[in-house]
This record gives structure tokens, C-alpha cells and sequence, in this order.
């Protein structure tokens, strides 16, 4: 438990500390030229985002069709929407699946993957870009790959489990029960981003805390449990946050290996895919944009409740950013 | 003198008000345009291009703009913002549901019966007249054809010791358990036919399958009748027996399993790697536009001779047996149809033009003979003057009166095309246990999208 205190009392020197910093001279410049520099970016976001989310908000009350003008419905999206679509109710719960599962298991992945590749002596930054060089694959094309690899009757992974003795292989993408596992798999071998992030948190523990530790004899196990694991919670929630976000997203990986398959039962039907079956194959708009905010509170609320959370287990070394 | 410089004068202001007449007579008619926007790209915007031509050739005064390379989406998001083209066109009917019934093509009924009328029954073929109609309303004008046939492996047939191609569901199921052969492991080796929503099929396997039974998707009172016309139940029952007789030994879990595995491993659809190409399947249904593909492996325009390893044949869908006598002979004949947007400013002229290419058989027959795609037009002169005899049979199907696109409704992109299939796939997967209530299920989905989008 010592461990922990001291893991707790922990602090690094902030920058500038014990020095004396320079004065630094405060610039005056013009907030006209401030503006200027700015404008793109305000521009970009009224015309693009601000805008967009206006309308969307207004339209998620209309019945709009595209060719004629938006008809105001009230809450009839809404209404429909929970007590009508059934495949609302499948795509959600599609989404939930896919994020209760990937999210943890990416995040277990990928610090498992960062603290592998913190071990080699010699080559580490030649294995960092082997493991981070698949994220930098396109979404589709490596979607596209993943379908060929797990195709029942010549896909390598098949042929490999029937070679071992597994005589009725999963069907994978073309059987509704093991499909979103494939999404899993290729999810977990595009997991390079993430892995960079954890192995920048791993790498900035200070040695001297697992010195600490091995002087008081901790297991390297313990020495995990309580240094490693406090140390990287900021990371964790960082990575927490981002994949609920991204998951509530999910879209491509999905649309293409549905695409190439039949997906007849809508195992890999989610909710960024209702969206947008919704506004450009039925051409609803109105209720569209009404699933589209429904998206955003769900996000919101997630992300909100796990911003709550986080006193009890983020261990900041300089205190909470979010205080 | 003054009154030659009164008289200069008026001789000045009369040559510049007639030169500003004329002038605007001249703007008047080079202000006479009709802006026309088509899906088509390369050497088949060409052929579009070369017909525009002629239209404008005939029509002097009228100025035509031609754009290639859009899609529906696009066309639908400049009508409904105002400035969308005059003339869109949309490659295949499944958008004539959602273009006439959202209005964003306007009613040809008055322009058709007017003094520069058109009289679309002795025109075009009957499957074309159908399916330009949604709802009883006529907001477009067929082009080119897409003609989906039975295609069967001649030397397969053959070696089986059958000459023509099977006729009736019961002659297919007897002719592919003849034809299918099993490697060693169990595995399919050669197979007879696939009744399989998701084997090539574009999609559309539902809707040849509902052919072969002469299933009706409305019914009379408009509504969807895959749950009121038994002939549905029938289709799918039929596709499922003939899945544990032929592949299954009588186990339909064991043949449908089989049949995954081996349409995972069918061979890339464009090119000589096709199953048919390579005798891995025997007969199969496809679209007329796949026949030059058959015949040369790398090819849309139709050759004089094929170099395929295998002869083939095109014939009708086989039907059920009771429908021989009206139905053999007769496929899914869809077409390319254009439309007049809503806004318009020029409605007049682009009716001139949209009839001129309609019934263009010079554009017609260069499509066909480039690409197989048989035109709606009733006139010979809109065939090609040369095709080999293979590509016979489709003039047949697209002739035959039987020949007909499904009813299409105001349901988006033809939702009801992809929820009929999916049903047919979940149902040969052995994932619907009620066949009766997804039918039903399938029907209410149908007419809550069509209710929703009146």
C-alpha cells in the first residue's frame, strides 16, 4: 500500500519550477487582426457545423422528403422512432453490443501491445511500426481484406482451424452469430493509434517508482497493479472516452463487410447505419436528423457519466483536468 | 436640311430599334434551352451526345446541355433546390416509384395527349409502358432495357443428356439434381442451379425468384401482397425444398450450409472467372447485359463469335407448372427512364427533346450493340443491324407479354426490394422459422414506408 501512496504523492517537477522564467513580453496585437485570422475557421464552423446542427434540429421535427419543403410533425420522429421502428431498437442494441465489447477489449489490447513493445532491448522503434503500420491501412480496404480472410470456404483463418482439427469453422461475416466478432477481430488488429498512446503513457511512468517497488519486493504482477495500472488511468479514460464517442459512430467497417455478404439479419446493422439507410436509401430526412440527435444526447449522456466517474478511479499526478 | 437630318435621324433610331429587335429575336431563341442530366460516363455519354445532336440539328433555335456522370442523388438534391436540369435520367425503374410519387418529375399525361403527343402503346413494349407508371401516374419515359433471362451451360446440358433448357420449377429441380456433382469431401463441386438470394444476382434473386411463380407484389387494392398472394409462400417453399433435395439429400440444413460454402468461394463476377464461365454453376439466372461477358470473358460489346470455354443458351425463366402456357418465355424486363424535373422553366421544349431521345433508334441500337441493352422501343430499327444469334432470346423475352418489372411504389431507393431479399436470405440461412409471419411482417413494412411517403 505504500506503493500507492507514493504513486499518489507522486508529482513532477512543473515546468519552470526552481528556475526563474523569463518575463515574457505581452504582444499587443489588434483583435480586428485577431479576427482576421480567425475568420476561417469561424466561417468554417458556422457554414459547416453550426448550421448543419441548426437545420438537422429543426428538420428532426419535419417530414422532409427532399423534394418538397420540410412539413412540421412535431415529436411524430420521436414517437416513431420509440415506439414504431424495430430497427431502431436493433441497431441500438447492435451498438451497444459492439462498444460494451470492443471498448474494453481494445483497451486491454492495446496496453497489452504498448507494454510488449516497451520490452525489446534492440529493433523496439522497427516493431512499433509493424504493430502501428495497420492502422494507417484505409478502413475499407482493410474491411475488404478482412472479409476475404475470413471467408468460410477459402479464407486462411478457416483453412487454419480446419488444419488444427476445428471441423465446422464459423461462417464468420456470413453467419449472424459470429459477424460482429469478425468486426471485433478487425477492430483489434487496427489497434496501432490507440497502442502509440498507451506506449507514450507506459514509457513516461518514471523508473523510479518501479524501483521503488522492487526495492519493497513487489511481483511483477504488483509492481503492474499498483504503479503501472494508476499511472496509465488518465490514458485509459482518455482512450474510454474516445472509443464510446467512436462506437456509437461505427459505420464503415460495418458497411462495407455487410456489403460484401449477405446481412440478412442485420447482425451488422448499427445505428450510424440506420442513420444513413434512413436519409439516403429511404430518403427520409426529417427522421433522419431526429436519429441523428437521439445519437448525440446517448453520446452525451455516456460520455457525461463517465466524466462523473472518473474521481474514483483517474489518478491525475498533477491533479484532475477536470476538477 | 433639317428635314434630312430629321429624316437621318429617324433612318439612325429605325436601324438600331431593328437591330435590337433582331438581336432579341436572336437572344430570344438562343434562350430556348433544355439542360439534361444523365448517369452516363466515356464512350456511352458519346452516344448520348451524338443523339443530343441530332435533336438540336432537328430543332433549330434550341440549345441543349448536356452533363454526364450523375447520379440520382444528385439530381434530387438540385431539383428540391431549385435548380436542378430540366431532364434527369435514371439508370434502371426502381426510382420511378420515388420520383413520381415524391413529384420531382413532373406528369407527362397532358404533354403526351397534346398536338405533339406521343403514343407510348404503339411505341414502346409493354413492360416499358408499366413500369414508367407509379401510382397511376406517367412522369417518365423508358430507354434502354435491362433484360434478366435464365442462362444454361449447353455442353453441361448435354453431357447430362438434356437438349433445351428446363421449362418448368419441376424440370429445374430435375435437371440441377442431374447436373450437380459433389467432391469427395461432401462438398459442391459442380452445381445445377441456385435458387440463393446473394449468388452474383445483383440483389434481385427475390424478385426472378416471384417470376418463376407469377407472384404479384400489390394487389388490387394497392397494398403489398407478399402475405396476400399465396403464390409468395409457394416461391419460397419451392426454393427451400429444392435446397434439401438438391444439395441436401432431403436435409435442408445440410444443403443450405453446403451452399454457403460454396457461394463464399464463387469466382469474381466481371471476368473469365465467373462460375458460369468456369462450368462451376450450370444454369443460372442473370441479366442480358452479362451475355457479351459469357461470350467473350472481357467484353460488354456483343462479338460475332464466342471464345468461351462453354456454349450457352438464353432462354425465358422456367415457371411454375401451371404457368407454362402464359408465362414461359418471359424474364424481368426493366428500363432506363427519364423524367421532366419539377421547376422546369422550359417544360415545352423539354418535352421535344425527352421524346426525341425516347424514341432515337440510331441511339437505340448503338447502345445495344456496345453494351446489350435492348431498347423498349416496339421498332426493329432500334436493334442493332448485326447481333449473333445468341442474343436472339432477349428480343424474345423483352416481346413477350408476360415480361414485366414488379410494381413500383413511392418506397425510396426500392426499400421493398431489399427487404424481400433479405427475407429470402434469412429464410435459406434457416433463420426464419415462420414463413407465414415474415411474409406478413415483410407486407406491413411495405405499406407503412408507402403510407409514410404519400
Amino acid at each position: 500500500m505504500q506503493l500507492t501512496k507514493a504513486v499518489a504523492s507522486f508529482s513532477p517537477r512543473k515546468r519552470g519550477e526552481g528556475a526563474l522564467a523569463p518575463a515574457r513580453k505581452k504582444l499587443k496585437v489588434p483583435y480586428l487582426f485577431i479576427f482576421l485570422c480567425m475568420s476561417p475557421w469561424i466561417f468554417g464552423i458556422i457554414i459547416f457545423t453550426a448550421y448543419p446542427m441548426v437545420a438537422s434540429f429543426y428538420q428532426s421535427f419535419t417530414k422532409f422528403n427532399l423534394i418538397d419543403s420540410p412539413e412540421w410533425v412535431g415529436l411524430e420522429n420521436f414517437h416513431r422512432m420509440f415506439f414504431e421502428d424495430s430497427d431502431f431498437w436493433l441497431a441500438l442494441r447492435n451498438t451497444v453490443w459492439i462498444s460494451a465489447i470492443s471498448i474494453p477489449l481494445r483497451i486491454a489490447f492495446a496496453m497489452f501491445t504498448a507494454w510488449v513493445l516497451t520490452k525489446p532491448k534492440r529493433g523496439s522503434s522497427i516493431y512499433r511500426t509493424i504493430f502501428f503500420l495497420p492502422s494507417m491501412v484505409p478502413t475499407v480496404a482493410a474491411s475488404m481484406v478482412f472479409t476475404y480472410i475470413f471467408n468460410p470456404a477459402y479464407g486462411p483463418i478457416n483453412r487454419g482451424l480446419e488444419a488444427i482439427g476445428i471441423k465446422d469453422p464459423p461462417f464468420w461475416f456470413m453467419d449472424p452469430k459470429w459477424s460482429k466478432w469478425g468486426l471485433i477481430l478487425l477492430g483489434l488488429w487496427g489497434i496501432g493509434d490507440t497502442m502509440i498512446i498507451y506506449l507514450a503513457g507506459l514509457l513516461d511512468v518514471p523508473k523510479s517508482l518501479y524501483e521503488a517497488a522492487s526495492l519493497e519486493g513487489a511481483t511483477q504482477w504488483q509492481s503492474f497493479r499498483y504503479v503501472t495500472l494508476p499511472m496509465m488511468t488518465p490514458v485509459i479514460f482518455f482512450s474510454f472516452v474516445t472509443g464510446v464517442i467512436g462506437s456509437f459512430q461505427y459505420f464503415t467497417q460495418a458497411y462495407v463487410a455487410s456489403g460484401q455478404v449477405n446481412d440478412y439479419s442485420h447482425a451488422m446493422y448499427f445505428y450510424a447505419t440506420h442513420i444513413y439507410f434512413t436519409a439516403f436509401r429511404a430518403y427520409e430526412m426529417g427522421y433522419a436528423s431526429a436519429l441523428a440527435w437521439v445519437l448525440l444526447v446517448i453520446t452525451l449522456v455516456c460520455t457525461l457519466i463517465i466524466l462523473k466517474t472518473q474521481k474514483r478511479w483517474v489518478h491525475y499526478p498533477n491533479g484532475s483536468l477536470f476538477k | 436640311m433639317q428635314k434630312k437630318r430629321l429624316f437621318a435621324s429617324f433612318a439612325v433610331m429605325a436601324l438600331v430599334a431593328g437591330s435590337l429587335v433582331a438581336a432579341s429575336g436572336v437572344a430570344t431563341a438562343a434562350t430556348r434551352t433544355v439542360i439534361v442530366w444523365a448517369p452516363y460516363t466515356g464512350g456511352n455519354l458519346d452516344m448520348w451526345n451524338a443523339a443530343i445532336k441530332r435533336v438540336e440539328a432537328a430543332n433549330p433555335g434550341l440549345s441543349i446541355t448536356s452533363v454526364g456522370n450523375i447520379d440520382m442523388a444528385k439530381s434530387l438534391a438540385a431539383i428540391n433546390a431549385g435548380n436542378g436540369p430540366d431532364i434527369s435520367v435514371s439508370n434502371g425503374n426502381g426510382n420511378v416509384g420515388w420520383f413520381c410519387g415524391s413529384g420531382a418529375w413532373q406528369k407527362l399525361n397532358v404533354l403526351m395527349a397534346g398536338k405533339n403527343g406521343l403514343d407510348v402503346k404503339k411505341t414502346f413494349n409493354a413492360s416499358a409502358n408499366a413500369s414508367a407508371i407509379s401510382n397511376n401516374v406517367r412522369c417518365a419515359l423508358p430507354l434502354g432495357s435491362e433484360v434478366f433471362g435464365f442462362y444454361s451451360n449447353k455442353d453441361l446440358l448435354a453431357k447430362a443428356g438434356f437438349k433445351n433448357p428446363p421449362k418448368t420449377t419441376t424440370e429445374l429441380l430435375e435437371y440441377s439434381k442431374k447436373l450437380t456433382t459433389f467432391n469427395t469431401d461432401g462438398s459442391i463441386k459442380v452445381a445445377g442451379f441456385l435458387p440463393w438470394a446473394g449468388y452474383y444476382g445483383f440483389d434481385m434473386d427475390s424478385m426472378w425468384l416471384g417470376q418463376m411463380f407469377g407472384a404479384k407484389w400489390y394487389g388490387g387494392d394497392q397494398k403489398a401482397a407478399f402475405a396476400s398472394d399465396p403464390r409468395w409462400a409457394k416461391a419460397f417453399n419451392w426454393q427451400k425444398s429444392f435446397i434439401a433435395n438438391v444439395y441436401g439429400g432431403g436435409d435442408f440444413d445440410k444443403g443450405s450450409k453446403l451452399l454457403i460454402k460454396f457461394v463464399a468461394a464463387k469466382g469474381g463476377e466481371w471476368g473469365t472467372e465467373h462460375d458460369f464461365m468456369t462450368g462451376r454453376v450450370a444454369m443460372k439466372w442473370d441479366a442480358n447485359w452479362m451475355g457479351p461477358m459469357f461470350c467473350t470473358g472481357d467484353d460488354w460489346a456483343m462479338a460475332d463469335k464466342c471464345t468461351a470455354k462453354y456454349e450457352f443458351t438464353i432462354s425465358g425463366f422456367p415457371v411454375s407448372p401451371e404457368l407454362v402456357a402464359t408465362n414461359y418465355g418471359s424474364g424481368v424486363v426493366g428500363q432506363a427512364q427519364m423524367g421532366i424535373s419539377k421547376g422546369s422553366k422550359n417544360v415545352k421544349d423539354a418535352w421535344t427533346v425527352m421524346k426525341a431521345l425516347a424514341t432515337d433508334t440510331k441511339l437505340a441500337s448503338a447502345w445495344d450493340s456496345a453494351n446489350g441493352a435492348p431498347s423498349s422501343l416496339l421498332s426493329k430499327d432500334a436493334r442493332p443491324a448485326k447481333y449473333p444469334d445468341w442474343y436472339q432470346p432477349i428480343y424474345d423475352i423483352v416481346a413477350n407479354p408476360a415480361s414485366a418489372y414488379h410494381v413500383v411504389k413511392n418506397t425510396g431507393e426500392h426499400q421493398e426490394e431489399a427487404l424481400l431479399q433479405n427475407l429470402m436470405a434469412s429464410w435459406q440461412a434457416g433463420d426464419t422459422p415462420n414463413l407465414k409471419s415474415a411474409l406478413s411482417d415483410l407486407a406491413t413494412k411495405v405499406n407503412q414506408i408507402v403510407a409514410r411517403n404519400s
